[in-house]
């Protein structure tokens, strides 16, 4: 069985004491495979924030365990804590949060010197990154010149530079329009599956579920309910795991396709799609 | 040691990212450092020229009355027939009486203060050179040139000192300083003048020997004090030094306090208006020491141009001010400079705690907080 990429357990948040003492998040359990998305939704004050905030060994957990790649956070002291941040988690926000007096060459840049990578090398590393994110033509730009979505692209690109095994998103299509939006989370998919990085996402953002491979509900501090999704192998795309979902079976494995079209392209040649495909 | 450029300088590029308030805090911090160079350089200067007619003299031991080490704001008589002992004391080769006094030169221009000394033209204890004109014949003056200039007068006008009207024979190079200019009459004059005919207020002795061997034996021939010229002019320096050193204090001290404030405004303007980008850089795996280098570097940046445009702008005002006939000089002496210099450290070093304090509680989940 391949090795989790971040496994929480009995995660718990309180601020305040007495009378205003608030349990932000309640007894959460998590587990993230690597390459898998998962997509943490939730009203607000539901305590998403608060809860990727410990999984990114920002905020210790009044109770519970974090483990990011077998490395439990509660070990590390204070000290290590932001060594072993900049090198195992990669962190695309909402507002992007690049340094506005930086160029966009040296926002990702900056990302590599804090993990002890300097000089020709880091700067080699951060053109690499640009330039596969469409962004060669953009290197010495400051943040003001960009679009929404190249802006989140340069956060993508510096949330990748020191080869994370997970990438934490906070409502990262949120300040985007449609296309863009759709593009961003496209990116953020291609991340997981090509590059086999776990990425986690909280977002209102509904079109996230068509990346994700799973959907968590966040309400008062814990999970209320839990479906899977599954990838339809002929277009792509997420589908509910659901009785009601076009699905065929095949070999002993069941397949829930988008619609009864790619069912019946499947059919056709079961083994074409099969192969390639994620068996969840 | 890391290889310059390694990094990327997020504390430079954040300090002048709103280039008008990083000028500003520079130009202000600027101008609290030339305030202290341009003070120090001001007494720095007016101590090299101090002691310049003392300098330029011949003599190697001045002879004053008992007490008397000095000539600013000094009081000096002693005999004339001590002129006669010190010659046979053995080793000395010539003593030549002078008369001092601190007296206001008048013209139509103006007043000036100056050193009026009487002396025996073509021995010592007249000026060193003349720019221009004649040593003085009887009722003649001699005036330093930029006195001269102050006083708006050239040779063949008429100069006021010591009660009487003078015509001016010849401008001598520049001996004035800050305080005092400097004119020179016949001895028999400024004893007429001043009806001193049997005193001298120094007298000005050569050797040809050690000068330090020959003192004693005056101070017990006469009875008088008998100063080294080396010890002579230091302690004029002193006088002059003591006198100003409270004054000096009190200023450099307000531009010490007025720099200090400048540049932790500036800071902590920076810091603040950043704190968003060091939840960033948290975030991002910054640790305290990275996070505290970019304080840090703000501080060097601020305080080192701030020094160096300070510098450039006290040896500009100096050269500006040689143009002119300003008795003021700037000297900005090396040591001087470092002196500041390693202070500014000191300064920046302080400045930097409110905004290193800020930024150790700078919470790095608050970059998910909108």
């Amino acid at each position: 069985m391949q090795a989790l990429a971040m496994r929480a357990e009995g995660l718990e948040k309180v601020f305040g004491e007495g009378d205003v003492q608030v349990r932000a998040v309640r007894g959460v359990d998590l587990e993230v495979a690597p390459g898998e998305v998962v997509l943490i939704m939730g009203p607000s004050g539901s305590g998403k924030t608060t809860l990727l905030s410990m999984l990114g060994a920002m905020l210790r957990p009044s109770a519970g365990r974090v483990e990011v790649d077998g490395v439990d956070l509660a070990s590390l002291t204070e000290k290590k804590l932001p060594a072993f941040r900049a090198r195992r988690f990669g962190f695309v926000f909402q507002d992007f949060n690049l340094l506005s007096a930086l160029t966009v060459r040296e926002n990702v840049e900056l990302a590599l010197n804090l993990a002890g990578v300097t000089g020709r090398a880091a700067r080699e590393r951060a053109e690499e990154l640009l330039r596969d994110l469409g962004l060669g033509e953009r290197l010495g730009f400051l943040p003001e010149k960009l679009s929404g979505g190249e802006k989140q692209r340069v956060a993508i690109a510096r949330a990748l530079a020191n080869d994370p095994a997970v990438i934490l998103a906070d409502e990262p299509t949120a300040n985007l329009d449609s296309k863009i939006g759709h593009e961003i989370a496209r990116l953020l998919r291609r991340i997981a599956s090509e590059e086999g990085r776990s990425v986690v996402i909280v977002s209102h953002d509904t079109r996230l579920k068509d990346i994700a491979d799973r959907v968590l509900w966040l309400e008062d501090g814990s999970f209320r309910t839990m479906s899977d999704m599954a990838t339809d192998p002929v277009c792509g795309m997420a589908v509910e795991r659901d009785a009601t979902t076009p699905h065929r079976v095949n070999d002993g494995l069941t397949w829930f396709f988008c619609s009864t079209a790619c069912r019946d392209e499947f059919a056709a040649d079961p083994d074409r799609f099969s192969a390639s495909a994620e068996v969840v | 040691m890391r290889a310059v450029g390694a990094h990327v300088a997020v504390g430079r590029r954040n300090l002048f990212l709103e280039r008008r308030r990083g000028l500003l805090g520079v130009a202000g911090t600027a101008a609290a450092l030339l305030l202290v160079l341009a003070v120090g350089a001001v007494f720095d200067g007016a101590m090299r020229q101090i002691t310049s007619y003392i300098d330029a003299q011949p003599a190697q031991v001045f002879v004053s009355q008992p007490g008397v080490r000095n000539l600013h704001m000094a009081s000096s008589s002693v005999p004339l027939d001590a002129v006669d002992v010190i010659e046979a004391v053995p080793g000395v080769t010539s003593v030549d009486p002078i008369l001092f006094a601190q007296d206001g030169l008048e013209t139509e221009a103006g007043r000036r203060l100056a050193y009026v000394i009487g002396y025996e033209p073509g021995r010592p204890g007249g000026p060193a050179e003349l720019e221009t004109g004649t040593e003085p014949a009887g009722a003649e003056i001699v005036l330093d040139a930029a006195t001269a200039a102050s006083l708006g007068v050239d040779p063949g006008d008429p100069v006021g000192a010591l009660g009487t009207s003078w015509r001016v024979s010849g401008l001598a190079g520049d001996l004035s300083n800050v305080a005092n200019g400097v004119a020179f009459v016949r001895l028999d004059d400024f004893a007429a003048a001043r009806e001193l005919p049997d005193t001298a207020s120094y007298l000005l002795v050569t050797t040809d020997r050690d000068p330090t061997s020959i003192v004693a034996a005056i101070e017990e021939a006469t009875g008088l004090e008998a100063t080294t010229h080396d010890a002579f002019a230091r302690s004029e320096r002193q006088l002059v030094s003591d006198m100003s050193v409270d004054v000096l204090r009190i200023v450099t001290g307000s531009a010490w306090l007025v720099g200090f404030a400048v540049v932790a405004l500036t800071l902590y303007a920076a810091t603040r208006s950043r704190l968003r980008d060091i939840g960033v850089l948290k975030a991002l795996g910054a640790s305290p020491a990275a996070l505290s280098r970019v304080v840090l570097t703000q501080a060097a940046w601020s305080v080192g141009a701030a020094l160096v445009a300070a510098a450039a702008l006290t040896v500009g005002l100096g050269a500006l001010l040689a143009r002119t006939s300003s008795p003021v000089t700037l000297a900005l002496e090396p040591g001087a400079l470092l002196r500041v210099a390693a202070i500014s450290v000191v300064v920046g070093a302080a400045a930097s705690v409110a905004p290193l304090i800020k930024v150790s509680r700078v919470d790095p989940a608050s970059v998910f907080r909108r």
